[in-house]
């Protein structure tokens, strides 16, 4: 389940607008369970999305991706989708991609070097997400060791078990 | 250099010991955890995921978490009742006490209306409405379902210490509340996430004339421009609200006169418009001048923005005398059990069935929602929190957000118009 930051990334890109909101994101009040979710994931934007998704294709978004509420992002990797790279991201949507460990990544000015439809490189290591059709690149701002240390975990409830059988153990 | 509130907050809640700055990543120690209809998924589901096959082993103290079941009481469905029946069994077998179970209502408002977080804490919930905390001047903010698992295992989180934003407010309270006008007219001029990640600390000589509802109104819409806290000062309104609510002891949080905010924003409210929020964004403003005239089918005032008895003495008072448009449908739903007493003790309640208006279970339905669906084409005008697509049924309806004042002068004309015309 743990996403590996070391691995770089490769897809098809379905490109979105800015304030995309966990209301088109996880509609669960509509579509409570996960099987419904990844039938109506994103239709708000692009009715074709959760029919035409493919596992390894990467979402780029514009500015204060995943607004609205406290609810998670998790559908989008169910649908297989690799990567989310964004303008910026909303702070409890970043929360949620930390915990969950779903890989995130921002890149300012990536919404002006790729289009829909075109592939995207991601490679967070290197510190960079390119366009490998036009050359173009920007880079992917880095998280700090404890984020990194808890995505390594598989997530906040992973880390947090870690946490609480070494601390039970002594 | 001096610290702003947030900074103050924090440093005073870091575990390791030193003075936070903005942009420091640190772990803190928490005061308070509310949970609310979500809470079986850090309790129970995620605990399983992650390997506690008993579900989570303990919580760190059954004193400071507060478990309230909105957003699902009353049940809809048996889905629903079983995911309740759920966090019942894990509240007991965790011990925790304070169990809001059989009441409806809006957590965030059944949280300040029983005194469950005070000035100067760091509160957690696992609700984005959560940071309207601050208007009590209490460090509240929302986080996500596993965080809340780490939250509940161990009282600590990790936080990185926000920038802060100064909204000075200055001008004259009307006879009406304008919180809804101010944070959508600041929404349209900077941009739906203008407080992305910060700290909004609100100040100016407007403060001190606006009431804890307008204020809570305020700090809940904090998170529709991204903010991690929205915090007011602590004054006589805040002291006067807690009495008799809480009995333990508090310690207000202030900025220091010389903290360095990233960014100050200045609104004299005497020159603001009327505005809505047309759709599919919080930050699509316009005055309401310029959609005047629209057709619409269905009103509401509610939610943690606006169900409290302010947004619905405000209702009444428009009503009074007058009828809401034949076939709009006029939700207001109080935003708890105690809101809902008060609106009855005042008399409110009388006058809005026989205008016309529907009262609804307090909680979050009309807004989530639970209730009031829109159909292909609908047109609905509200005081609630959001103004998605597709939030209310269709993709096809169209949803306005407005304030209380401006929805009940469009539920009584059938259409959108300036309100303060009818105020005359």
């Amino acid at each position: 389940m743990s996403f590996d930051l070391d691995r770089a990334l490769r897809g098809r890109v379905w490109k979105f607008g800015d304030s995309i909101e966990t209301d088109a994101i996880n509609p669960y009040y509509r579509y409570p369970t996960m099987e419904e979710l990844k039938q109506h994931t994103m239709e708000a934007y692009r009715p074709e999305f959760p029919q035409q998704v493919k596992p390894g294709d990467i979402l780029v978004a514009g500015r204060n991706f995943g607004c609205g509420s406290s609810r998670p992002g998790l559908v989008l990797r169910e649908v297989g989708l690799a990567a989310i790279v964004v303008e910026s991201v909303s702070r409890l949507f970043l929360r949620n991609s930390i915990a969950r460990a779903m890989p995130i990544f921002m890149a300012p000015g990536i919404t002006s070097i790729v289009n829909d439809g075109e592939t995207l490189e991601v490679d967070y290591p290197q510190g960079t997400v390119r366009n490998p059709a036009t050359g173009a690149s920007v880079a992917v701002r880095k998280f700090p060791p404890l984020i990194e240390r808890i995505v390594a975990s598989g997530g906040l409830p992973e880390f947090a078990r870690q946490r609480y059988l070494a601390e039970t153990a002594r | 250099m001096g610290q702003t509130m947030a900074e103050k907050l924090l440093s005073r809640h870091n575990l390791a010991g030193s003075a936070v700055r903005a942009g420091d990543i640190l772990e803190a120690k928490i005061d308070g955890a509310m949970c609310h209809y979500h809470a079986a998924e850090p309790m129970h589901e995620l605990a399983l995921q992650a390997g506690f096959k008993d579900g989570l082993p303990r919580v760190w103290d059954p004193e400071r978490v507060f478990v309230l079941l909105d957003h699902h009481q009353p049940t809809l469905s048996q889905a629903q009742a079983d995911k309740n029946a759920l966090i019942r069994r894990e509240v007991e077998r965790l011990g925790i006490k304070c169990f809001h179970d059989a009441e409806p209502g809006i957590c965030h408002q059944m949280m300040a209306d029983y005194g469950l977080m005070r000035p100067g804490e760091l509160v957690v919930g696992n609700d984005s409405h959560t940071i309207s905390y601050g208007v009590l001047n209490t460090g509240g903010t929302g986080i996500t379902r596993a965080d809340m698992l780490y939250v509940l295992l161990f009282g600590e989180l990790w936080f990185q210490a926000p920038q802060s934003i100064k909204i000075v407010l200055d001008g004259r309270q009307p006879e009406y509340p304008i919180s809804k006008d101010i944070i959508l007219y600041l929404a349209g001029k900077y941009g739906d996430d203008f407080a992305q990640n910060m700290s909004i600390e609100y100040t100016g000589s407007l403060v001190p004339q606006l009431s804890i509802d307008s204020r809570m109104c305020l700090a809940a819409h904090g998170v529709e421009v991204g903010a991690k806290f929205a915090m007011f000062e602590f004054d006589e309104k805040t002291r006067e609200f807690l009495r008799g609510r809480t009995s333990k002891p508090y310690e207000p949080v202030a900025a220091d006169p010389d903290a360095q905010d990233e960014k100050e924003i200045r609104l004299n409210v005497d020159h603001m418009p009327c505005v809505v929020a047309k759709r599919h964004q919080f930050g699509n403003v316009v005055p309401v001048d310029e959609v005047a005239g629209t057709r619409i089918n269905q009103a509401q005032i509610g939610s943690c923005a606006n169900g409290r008895f302010e947004d619905i003495e405000i209702a009444a008072r428009m009503l009074k005398g007058r009828k809401v448009a034949k076939g709009v449908r006029f939700l207001i739903s109080p935003a708890s059990q105690q809101v809902y007493l008060q609106c009855l003790k005042a008399g409110l309640i009388e006058g809005l069935i026989e205008a016309g208006a529907q009262v609804v279970t307090p909680g979050c339905g009309i807004c989530q929602p639970k209730v009031g669906f829109l159909s292909d084409g609908e047109v609905c005008i509200t005081a609630t929190t959001r103004n998605f697509k597709g939030r209310k049924g269709s993709m096809n309806a169209e949803i306005y957000l407005a304030s209380p004042l401006t929805v009940t002068a469009a539920a009584i004309a059938g259409e959108i118009v300036n309100p303060k015309e009818s105020l005359k």
